[in-house]
């Protein structure tokens, strides 16, 4: 810190300094700061921030990636849903390439088999043997496990691949798998939707008009909120039978009313803002107040939540169907799978495997987008990091 | 050097700190230096984002966690508060040196009785019964009427008058000798803030503190202040006696300050200082007030000024008090103004 | 001094909150029993602490609260009643308001043109050249500049968005701004900035303003009268030079004395007045009412009151 004393002489370095540097400049140039960058809107900076989290944007390829194997794989793997083969029951996985590498190749170890039996070839055809595990006594016959290509074992031909297996009645699953994440997906599209859709409506007119619409409103929601909903489910069953209808009826008749309290808290919060009030003193109709002054406000949380809503209606979707109260058969999703599936779970892994890793990668990979999602919406955070 | 006498009780020099942002390092503080001496009030007066608090968060150990001290020191009682461990600062923070917040509802706890609050301090050296009786005559010194009623209620039972009266009475447990307060009446209405600074100012007087008063409110700092520092961007542009500062500003931003609130008497066009204060992620080169300057000389935009000192106690960072700069008056509405303070007070 | 005409007559207003239902039923009387007048083209500034009813009378006064009762008329034209389609549009057309806080009080999701373009498409304006051209117009007046109307509020400083608001206001043409705490939310050197434009405004477009604050520095420097409120009532009302040379109020008083002035030798001495109603005043026997003590200069006092008022207004 430099501190030129009264009095006396000035350090060289400023009394030197050229009289040209002392002209006055003139009145100020201050003016308000030119923008150096283009005017960012909100979904635009949203996305913008979006993008730049590494995690979300991978969970968001995935999503993407399963929709579309859901749309393609069941058109070309040949097989169809339905398609029984008694002949090639509960297979072991088998996949082109990979079955050189000694994984999915199609093998399976079948335990306690009599060594006499192996050179029956009406019980074990030619070849089908790979390799003789354990040889032991019991009561003095002679025992062995042995690890045999399932396929030829059943009699299958060679060039047929069932990529993830198939079921107790044949049907390969890698179709049924993506066509039922395909049924479990759209069951949890609409009945999100439908829950967006009546939640923002009843929260909206809930919130904005408040007193005592709003009381009567609540109540009504708390009390629908209290009923058991595996009870209503069964209703549903009842009533309208077993199919995607009664599904996403029982996935909607409470799931709208966490989207109508967040929209209503979302209106309590907004209505009183300066701006809110701001329009009002303009004269701006309620119409335009609800739906461009406080509902896009609203939009963000409300995406999140829908978001994070998806992979709880696949999972309720599921839930039902393993206690049973699942889509109609044959028509496969992901649940009843799993409920098929843990049947033989000890005998055939594969078959509870293979649905249970998607409907895994399925869930975490839309809750690591929701989050994201909440972030890059934050009104908050606007402008950070762009 | 007058600045130097042995009533010193603390010292800050070159003090600068940063915050790491979005963009880039933001230069909150960029060399501030200033002495505190036994038994005065230095105001430090400044807009937001001057740096005043910044600057005293820096002295007492509390800056946010994206802070960083990039250089200088403050020196009490033979120690460098700027490299202190948490645990040292504690011990002074509380005992040795007080604080009063801005918001008196964030300051206290709200779900713990309002004597317990001020006993926790206490604790540590006495019994529970001492610290009872010693709480109580600190809420009676602080103005709290009915002490042992209030001594069990909780924060939202008392107005904010009352919720700040109590920060002070925390902040007086430890028994410090140097109070730090930041904005303490901005959340008030006026007539409680009168209450307040005047208790303030009776508390140092019993207690001999030294107190660094934060504000931007410049009727608050007249009734205060010993000494005042005014901060621009993150520097003191101007530091001097509060009748220095008042009566002979030299600086002119402490022009355009004094002239840009009315007071009860103002008339005239108020003087605006035109434009936002700079981004400090990119101080502009010389001086930070150049832009927005009307008496702006060209030097301002090359180069910083350095502190051209009035008398003992007053100096300013203007090029304008050079030798080669052309004599500038202060503007016609503060000239008038100071005339009729002045004739006020030989009034009064 | 010459009759003005009225544009503004609020009598006997009232607005009433209550909370809880049953026993825990209370009624906070926000506003209780205030009467003024606004004269056209004049600043009536109207002062008081926070809770002390000034920014519900605004806003009872602009309909974004029913009163609960008394009257409020626009140029002759009652506006408290029941809002009707038509009474709106004439209160909306005729009156806007500038708010506190200039973070708060622009919506985040629009750009500065759609800002102040709402009032204009909301009167029915379609042409969106039109609007343009008298948003930029606007923006003109208010000091900013055509590149500010596609961005959005949070790229500016407080100062300039305090400007957006009051360019908002100002582009319907209303004859009555209600300006509550402009600029008590801005930094100083920002504060005189917003004050001189909208003294600009004022004389450039015959504005009327109520202007509410609770700094009487502010208040006193802006305005030709101003009222005082305490807890809801009206205490004092004068001409702003009457009430700093003559305030009779003790709570007029009190607040006076409370104000810090820059000048570090009067303030170091300054003695502050307290008011504390139970002391200054006796009500028991006498009721107070608003009188006119001297032409221009009412006070809420009670009979007794009012001959010491006279009395200090002699002596």
């Amino acid at each position: 810190m430099m501190i030129i004393e009264k009095g006396r002489p000035l350090p060289e370095s400023l009394a030197n300094l050229p009289d040209a540097l002392f002209e006055p400049v003139g009145a100020a140039s201050a003016q308000d700061e030119a923008f150096k960058t283009e005017p960012v809107g909100f979904y635009r900076d949203a996305f913008n921030r979006l993008r730049k989290s590494r995690l979300s944007m991978i969970s968001l390829y995935i999503i993407i990636a399963i929709i579309l194997l859901a749309l393609i794989v069941p058109e070309i793997t040949g097989y169809s849903y339905t398609q029984q083969n008694v002949k090639a029951k509960n297979l072991p996985p088998k996949i082109p390439v990979l079955e050189n590498l000694g994984i999915c190749d199609g093998t399976q170890v079948l335990t306690n088999r009599k060594k006499s039996s192996l050179e029956n070839p009406r019980r074990f055809p030619e070849g089908c043997v790979l390799e003789i595990l354990n040889e032991y006594d019991v009561n003095g016959v002679t025992v062995v496990d042995v690890l045999v290509d399932a396929y030829a074992y059943s009699g299958v031909p060679d060039d047929e691949y069932h990529w993830f297996g198939t079921d107790y009645l044949g049907r390969d699953i890698m179709t049924r798998l993506f066509r039922g994440t395909r049924v479990s997906l759209l069951i949890a599209f609409i009945s999100v939707l439908t829950n967006l859709i009546i939640g923002v409506i009843y929260g909206s007119i809930a919130g904005y008009y408040g007193g005592k619409v709003d009381m009567v409103m609540t109540h009504f929601a708390e009390v629908l909120d209290g009923l058991p909903y595996i009870v209503v489910t069964i209703l549903f069953m009842i009533l309208f039978g077993s199919g995607m209808f009664s599904i996403i009826l029982a996935l909607t008749v409470t799931g709208w009313i966490g989207t109508a309290r967040l929209t209503r808290a979302q209106f309590y919060r907004f209505k009183g803002r300066e701006y809110v009030l701001a329009a009002r003193t303009l004269g701006t109709p309620d119409r335009k107040l609800i739906f461009r002054h406080i509902l896009p406000n609203t939009i963000g949380p409300l995406i999140t939540r829908s978001m994070i809503a998806i992979p709880g209606a696949i999972f309720s979707e599921s839930f039902l169907a393993y206690i049973g109260l699942g889509i109609k058969p044959p028509e496969p999703s992901i649940g009843t799978l799993l409920s098929v599936g843990q049947d033989v779970l000890l005998q055939y892994p594969t078959q509870t495997l293979f649905p249970a890793v998607l409907i895994s990668v399925l869930m975490i990979a839309f809750n690591l987008f929701s989050n994201g999602l909440r972030d890059a919406l934050d009104p908050t955070r606007r402008g950070e990091d762009v | 050097m007058a600045l130097h006498d042995n009533d010193t009780i603390l010292r800050v020099q070159d003090l600068s700190v940063s915050f790491r942002a979005y963009g880039g390092m933001v230069r909150a503080v960029r060399g501030v230096s200033f002495d505190l001496r036994r038994g005065e009030t230095v105001a430090i007066v400044g807009e937001s984002g001057s740096g005043k608090s910044v600057s005293t968060k820096a002295i007492m150990g509390i800056l946010p966690a994206n802070a960083v001290i990039e250089g200088g020191s403050v020196l009490y009682d033979g120690m460098d508060l700027t490299r202190l461990g948490e645990e040292e600062m504690n011990r002074i923070r509380g005992r040795r040196i007080g604080l009063v917040f801005q918001d008196p509802m964030s300051a206290l706890n709200p779900i713990m009785k309002v004597g317990h609050q001020i006993t926790e301090v206490l604790r540590k050296r006495m019994n529970k019964h001492d610290a009872k009786a010693r709480a109580l005559a600190l809420m009676e010194a602080v103005g709290i009427p009915d002490a042992p009623r209030r001594f069990n209620q909780y924060p939202f039972q008392f107005s904010g008058g009352m919720r700040q009266r109590i920060v002070i009475a925390i902040a007086l447990a430890g028994d410090p000798e140097i109070l730090i307060c930041d904005e303490p009446t901005t959340a008030l209405d006026v007539t409680v803030q009168a209450k307040i600074l005047d208790l303030i100012n009776q508390i140092k007087e019993e207690r001999h503190l030294s107190v660094i008063f934060i504000t931007h409110d410049l009727g608050v700092v007249a009734h205060m202040a010993d000494r005042v520092n005014v901060m621009y961007a993150g520097r003191i542009v101007e530091t001097g006696t509060a009748e220095e500062i008042f009566f002979e500003p030299a600086h002119p931003y402490t022009w355009a300050l004094l002239s840009s609130v009315p007071d009860l008497q103002t008339h005239e066009r108020l003087m605006s200082i035109p434009g936002t204060p700079p981004n400090m992620i990119y101080p502009p080169r010389g001086d930070a007030f150049a832009a927005r300057n009307q008496y702006a000389l060209r030097i301002d935009f090359e180069q910083e000024p350095p502190y051209f000192s009035l008398s003992d106690t007053h100096r300013a960072a203007t090029w304008l008090l050079h030798p080669k700069a052309p004599k500038v008056e202060m503007p016609e509405i503060l000239r008038e103004r100071i005339k009729r303070m002045k004739e006020e007070a030989a009034h009064a | 001094m010459p009759e003005q005409e009225n544009v503004l007559e609020v009598k006997h207003l009232c607005q009433y909150f209550t909370t809880g239902r049953g026993r825990k039923r209370m009624t906070v009387k926000a506003v209780d029993d205030v009467s003024f007048t606004v004269r056209r083209a004049e600043t009536f500034g109207l002062v008081g602490e926070s809770g002390c009813g000034k920014t519900t009378t605004g806003r009872t006064i602009i309909r974004l609260y029913d009163p609960t009762s008394g009257e409020v008329r626009f140029c002759g034209r009652e506006i408290s009643g029941p809002m009707t389609p038509q009474t709106r549009r004439y209160l909306t057309d005729n009156i806007a308001m500038i708010f506190q806080d200039p973070i708060e009080s622009l919506n985040p999701r629009m750009t500065i043109e759609e800002i102040i373009g709402e009032g204009l498409r909301t009167r029915g304006i379609k042409d969106k050249a039109e609007i343009h051209r008298r948003v930029l117009q606007m923006l003109a007046k208010v000091g900013m500049t055509e590149e500010h109307a596609t961005r959005y509020p949070h790229e500016f400083s407080g100062g300039q968005r305090q400007r957006v608001g009051i360019a908002r206001a100002m582009i319907v043409n209303p004859q009555l701004i209600i300006a509550d705490e402009p600029v008590s939310a801005l930094d100083v050197s920002i504060q005189a900035q917003v004050i001189n434009l909208l003294n600009d405004l004022k004389a450039e477009m015959g504005l009327t303003i109520l202007f509410i604050a609770h700094n009487l520095s502010v208040v006193k420097y802006f305005s030709d009268r101003i009222g005082v409120m305490y807890y809801g009532k009206m205490m004092e009302i004068a001409r702003s030079e009457d009430l700093y040379a003559k305030p009779l109020h003790p709570y007029t008083r009190a607040l006076l004395s409370a104000i810090p002035e820059p000048n570090p030798l009067t303030e170091r001495k300054r003695r502050r007045i307290d008011y504390v109603p139970e002391r200054d005043h006796d009500y028991s026997v006498e009721k107070p009412s608003m009188v006119e003590v001297e032409p221009e200069h009412f006070v809420y006092c009670s009979p007794s009151e009012l001959a010491a008022c006279k009395a200090m207004l002699r002596g």
